[in-house]
């Protein structure tokens, strides 16, 4: 049982570092707070192993440190470094306390749906399971609510990182494919965004969404 | 349970924050003038400030009335009042009455209602502007303080300062993560209400944001500068009986008791010297800025609520 209590205390981490990811500065701090964010995914990971007793997710957070705490963030972070468009400021349509209110309601609602789930695995970590849907709202509200493109592409990690979560959440014994499966999808999307986001720069100088009105080159 | 002796060591510590403010806003200025590279003052200063205020004439102006009158007292012991009941010395409250924590909260807004409405009295319009700067500091600061606290005291099963802080020092609080946002807001709060840049600064009586001081002389301003200073150091006193009891006295033993001076004297001079720090490198905030700053703390308070409902 107490297995699950650090599971549920570090998915309240992943909320607040997902905070750290949309609210932060510019794309470069995005990439170290989502290296963190992954860490954290990591660390929640080997403990429901060592609650679950699954070897499979042993494997799981291995291939999830290299990929999302190394590779994905080492990937933006030298791809976004270097770009960098003064008018858009921090981008974000919405002021920062309502962003965190508003993750805090996405919270409660997830927590509502995540209730209803009558499943015997679940039982223990319904307040994770809100949480990983909550992610990924809180992902989908990065996109929506940000016009720097580039902050965007941290808006997608965000749902990815919270569906990975759900899956580990509810399969804890799936097997390695899958996470393969999971993980390749992540990194070669973001290796394009990254591409398209660095050639939209070069291309019209700037990376406010609301200026992607016409096509060139 | 209020004992004779527990009303002994209220008192004791009260009279001890007050002859030890003086010198813990010395060891602010002494910090500030370390990292402006200057000679500056002693840490004796303001020790040295109040004593020459006390001997000099009380002058009021012809319009003001009772309010201009009784603030300082009214200041001065109100602070006093919250210092007995605020765990500093051991885990539990001295005087369990008063270390409510709603009733802390309101003890604090009654010495800010004394304050501001002194400058409206005073029959300065200077002072006036000042008062009412004060009083929409306050409704920034209350709604963090509140909710923060409410959050901790949900999670304790108590409104009781003393218990929300054992609860804390033996990690019988539900959620971690709960307890630790709440604990960085409440802070944040506190250290708006501590007065120091870039809110605030609580030293410059010349300006708007200490207007309501603009017409004290004499005692009348070395009884609120001492108030004052007795406030900063209460108000860092509430946060790390709640958050930080760490070292304080679990039980009431002479022993005991002498380890938590200690401790609670490590803690606020590290507190002060890092709120030192943090108040000489940044710049003054636009006072139309500081409401989006003080939302992002309620946003903050409220996750942590919101943590302790789903049960993180």
């Amino acid at each position: 049982m107490n297995g699950f209590l650090i599971v549920n205390g570090l998915s309240g981490l992943l909320i607040v570092s997902s905070l750290l990811v949309t609210l932060a500065g510019n794309p470069a701090n995005s990439a170290r707070f989502y290296a963190l964010q992954s860490f954290i995914l990591v660390m929640l990971f080997v403990a429901l192993a060592g609650a679950t007793g699954s070897g499979e997710l042993y494997l799981w957070s291995f291939t999830a440190l290299l990929t999302k705490v190394i590779l994905v963030p080492a990937i933006m972070y030298r791809a976004f470094r270097r770009l960098s468009d003064p008018a858009i400021g921090t981008g974000a349509v919405m002021p920062t306390a309502l962003s965190i209110v508003g993750a805090a309601v996405a919270l409660i609602l997830c927590f509502v749906v995540a209730s209803k789930v009558t499943l015997p695995a679940a039982d223990a970590i319904k307040p994770a399971l809100a949480v990983s849907l909550a992610l990924f709202f809180i992902g989908l509200a990065c996109i929506v609510a940000q016009r720097n493109i580039l902050k965007q592409v941290f808006g997608y990690c965000l749902m990815e990182n919270g569906s990975h979560l759900t899956l580990a959440l509810l399969a804890p014994n799936a097997p390695e494919l899958v996470e393969i499966g999971i993980a390749t999808d992540a990194i070669f999307a973001v290796v394009v965004m990254a591409a398209l986001g660095s050639r939209i720069f070069d291309t019209l100088h700037t990376l406010d969404a609301r200026q992607l009105t016409s096509l060139k080159g | 349970m209020l004992t004779f002796s527990h009303l002994i060591l209220g008192l004791f510590q009260a009279l001890l924050l007050l002859a030890a403010a003086p010198l813990v806003s010395g060891l602010s200025r002494m910090v500030r003038a370390k990292l402006h590279t200057r000679h500056g003052p002693g840490l004796l200063q303001d020790y040295r400030d109040i004593a020459k205020l006390l001997t000099r004439q009380d002058l009021t102006p012809p319009n003001s009335g009772f309010a201009f009158r009784s603030m300082p007292a009214v200041m001065l012991t109100t602070v006093l009042v919250i210092a007995t009941g605020i765990p500093m010395l051991t885990r539990f409250t001295p005087v369990a009455p008063i270390g409510d924590l709603i009733t802390v909260i309101y003890l604090f807004a009654l010495a800010r209602f004394f304050f501001s409405l002194s400058g409206i009295d005073s029959g300065s319009s200077f002072s006036g502007i000042g008062g009412s700067r004060e009083l929409t500091m306050g409704v920034l600061v209350e709604p963090v303080m509140l909710l923060s606290l409410f959050v901790a005291a949900l999670l304790a099963g108590s409104t009781n300062l003393g218990a929300i802080g054992s609860a804390i020092a033996d990690g019988h609080v539900r959620s971690a993560t709960a307890t630790v946002i709440a604990a960085l807001s409440f802070a944040y709060a506190i250290y708006i209400e501590l007065g120091k840049l870039p809110y605030d600064m609580a030293e410059a009586e010349q300006e708007l944001q200490e207007g309501p001081l603009t017409e004290y002389s004499g005692p009348s301003l070395a009884l609120i500068k001492w108030a004052m200073a007795l406030k900063q150091t209460v108000v860092v006193a509430w946060f790390v009986g709640v958050f930080l009891p760490f070292g304080s006295a679990p039980e009431m033993t002479v022993f005991g008791l002498l380890f938590g001076l200690v401790a609670f004297a490590i803690k606020l001079v590290l507190i002060f010297a890092a709120v030192g720090v943090v108040e000489n490198s940044v710049a003054r905030v636009r006072f139309r800025l500081t409401p989006q700053h003080s939302w992002v703390g309620v946003g903050a308070a409220s996750l942590a609520f919101v943590f302790y409902l789903v049960g993180l």
